[in-house]
């Protein structure tokens, strides 16, 4: 019991770290994309179509590059949790870049000339921007945060799901599915649903809060 | 409105076509067979479906690669027909709760321990298995090495169990003893690139070794002249499975059963070796060695 506990806390934190990660860099993409006139579809089509790449895939590439006698294999990266975050990270951004560069668009050149007016720098002008449609940006994060905490692939393949150290919630489905244990697996899938949809209530309601508390 | 009906006709017809693409051929009867995956890996049953086409053309024999023990809930559920499996063990429950019946025992392997070449808990030098693990506890504990675990309720982990219990050891939460819970050939990489010792069924380790994916790590242990160490695999048929499919999952295990060549030939060509071995050297005596496996003697 004190495992399962255990596993569903480090899917929180692996999968709640690497969406915090992912959304640094993936947040100020999606910005620089709006202001971007040549190529921006192009740029856009690859991005969504990058959000579909599968996870067993991306998997097997840091798998090649973080083993021992792949390049970055001196790191010792592989079957730890370090090397899922950094997956699930790179797995998630084109999600957070899409999802966030749809909700930025609409509003973005407006708040931005109005900060531009009030002579905001470049990061205040950011600032201002993001801001005002901070919804449509938390949510683009939560929904990478579900992305990440439903994954396989990437968890199984650098993780190792290893007991007590990379064992995740999705590798441990799979694993009581293979074993033939499959009430155990439903369990354990519904429990993952209910965490994810808690997690995403919570993290809505405390950027509403945060909303009214700025703007009164 | 006309646009409306256009639309409508256009998809009417186009439904036939989709359906023709999804069943080009509908064969008179299909087969569902469960196995276990590390017989699957190795495109053992692949080989046999398709020489079992040759001569029965209008069955569709379509394999589920799972384990041993999805397998027989398979069984139990009614969702394949026919198994094979190799988890003695857990057969005997099965059979003793009358969801499988019509045993075969099809083909047999054995196990191994395979470790880093510099062998740091020297079990080249072991006496035997229980010693073998022994000393593997011994240089775990002395922070030399680590032993993966597939820690999965797989046939290779429930003997590898009862190897660590017949040498009065308990690895469990030990720094050392790293448990995966994933499947054979992962489990193997993970040893490789650990450079750790592992416990490992033959067939897959030959396999994965030719490929190149195993290079740090050699056959340290060999189990071939070793009862504690032998790798059964059995066919058995679903209670609940009847009609056609019985008829044919009867004949598919039959089949196997009776060309012992194909399981002796399959894979020396390309691994220098047979991966598995038909069960014509034991006789019936290999009856007696699967219930002592399963009785866990």
């Amino acid at each position: 019991m004190a495992e399962v506990f255990n596993t569903i806390v480090r899917s929180v934190v692996v999968s709640g770290a690497a969406t915090a990660l992912a959304s640094l860099w993936s947040i100020p993409l999606a910005y620089t994309l709006i202001f971007r006139s040549r190529g921006s579809v192009l740029l856009e089509a690859i991005i969504e179509t990058l959000v579909g790449v599968p996870t067993v895939v991306l998997g097997l590439l840091l798998y090649i590059l973080f083993s021992s006698s792949g390049p970055l294999g001196f790191l010792g990266l592989l079957y730890t949790p370090h090397a899922i975050i950094i997956g699930e990270s790179i797995l998630v951004t084109p999600l957070i870049v899409s999802m966030g560069y749809r909700s930025l668009r609409g509003t973005a050149h407006l708040y931005y000339e109005l900060a531009l007016s009030i002579g905001a720098d470049r990061i205040q002008r950011m600032r201002i921007v993001v801001g005002q449609s901070l919804p449509g940006v938390v949510a683009a994060c939560i929904t990478g945060f579900s992305r990440a905490i439903g994954e396989l692939g990437i968890a199984m393949m650098v993780g190792g799901n290893i007991t007590g150290y990379t064992r995740v919630m999705t590798t441990a489905i799979a694993l009581e599915v293979t074993k033939g244990n499959f009430e155990e697996a439903i369990i354990l899938g519904v429990t993952l649903l209910l965490i994810t949809i808690s997690i995403s209530v919570s993290v809505k309601l405390i950027s509403r809060v945060w909303m009214i508390w700025r703007s009164s | 409105m006309k646009r409306r009906y256009a639309v409508l006709v256009g998809f009417t017809l186009l439904l036939p076509l989709i359906y023709y693409m999804v069943h080009p051929i509908q064969p008179e009867a299909r087969l569902r067979v469960a196995v276990t995956s590390s017989l699957y890996a190795t495109g053992l049953l692949d080989y046999v479906a398709k020489k079992f086409k040759d001569v029965h053309p209008d069955v569709e024999v379509l394999l589920i690669p799972v384990g041993s023990g999805a397998a027989l809930r398979y069984a139990e559920r009614g969702d394949a027909c026919a198994i094979i499996v190799h988890e003695p063990t857990l057969e005997k429950s099965y059979l003793d709760r009358k969801v499988i019946e019509g045993q075969r025992i099809l083909a047999v392997n054995y196990f191994i321990i395979a470790g880093p070449r510099s062998d740091p808990a020297n079990i080249s030098r072991a006496r035997d298995v229980v010693d073998a693990f022994r000393r593997i506890y011994d240089a775990g504990e002395r922070g030399l090495t680590y032993f993966i675990s597939r820690a999965d309720d797989s046939a290779t982990y429930i003997r590898e169990i009862k190897m660590w219990r017949s040498a009065g050891v308990s690895p469990t939460n030990r720094r050392w003893y790293v448990e995966c819970g994933c499947g054979m050939d992962q489990a193997l990489i993970m040893a490789s690139e650990l450079k750790g010792y592992i416990l490992s069924d033959v067939g897959t380790y030959t396999a994965l070794r030719a490929r190149g994916r195993i290079q740090d790590i050699d056959v340290l242990y060999n189990g071939s002249t070793d009862t504690m160490l032998l790798n059964v695999y059995s066919g058995y048929i679903a209670k609940r499975c009847g009609g056609v499919e019985r008829e044919y999952a009867d004949l598919f295990l039959d089949f196997i059963y009776s060309n012992p060549d194909i399981v002796d030939r399959f894979g020396v060509k390309e691994y220098g070796s047979p991966l598995f071995y038909s069960t014509k050297l034991f006789g019936d005596r290999i009856v007696d060695l699967w219930r002592g496996l399963a009785l866990g003697e």
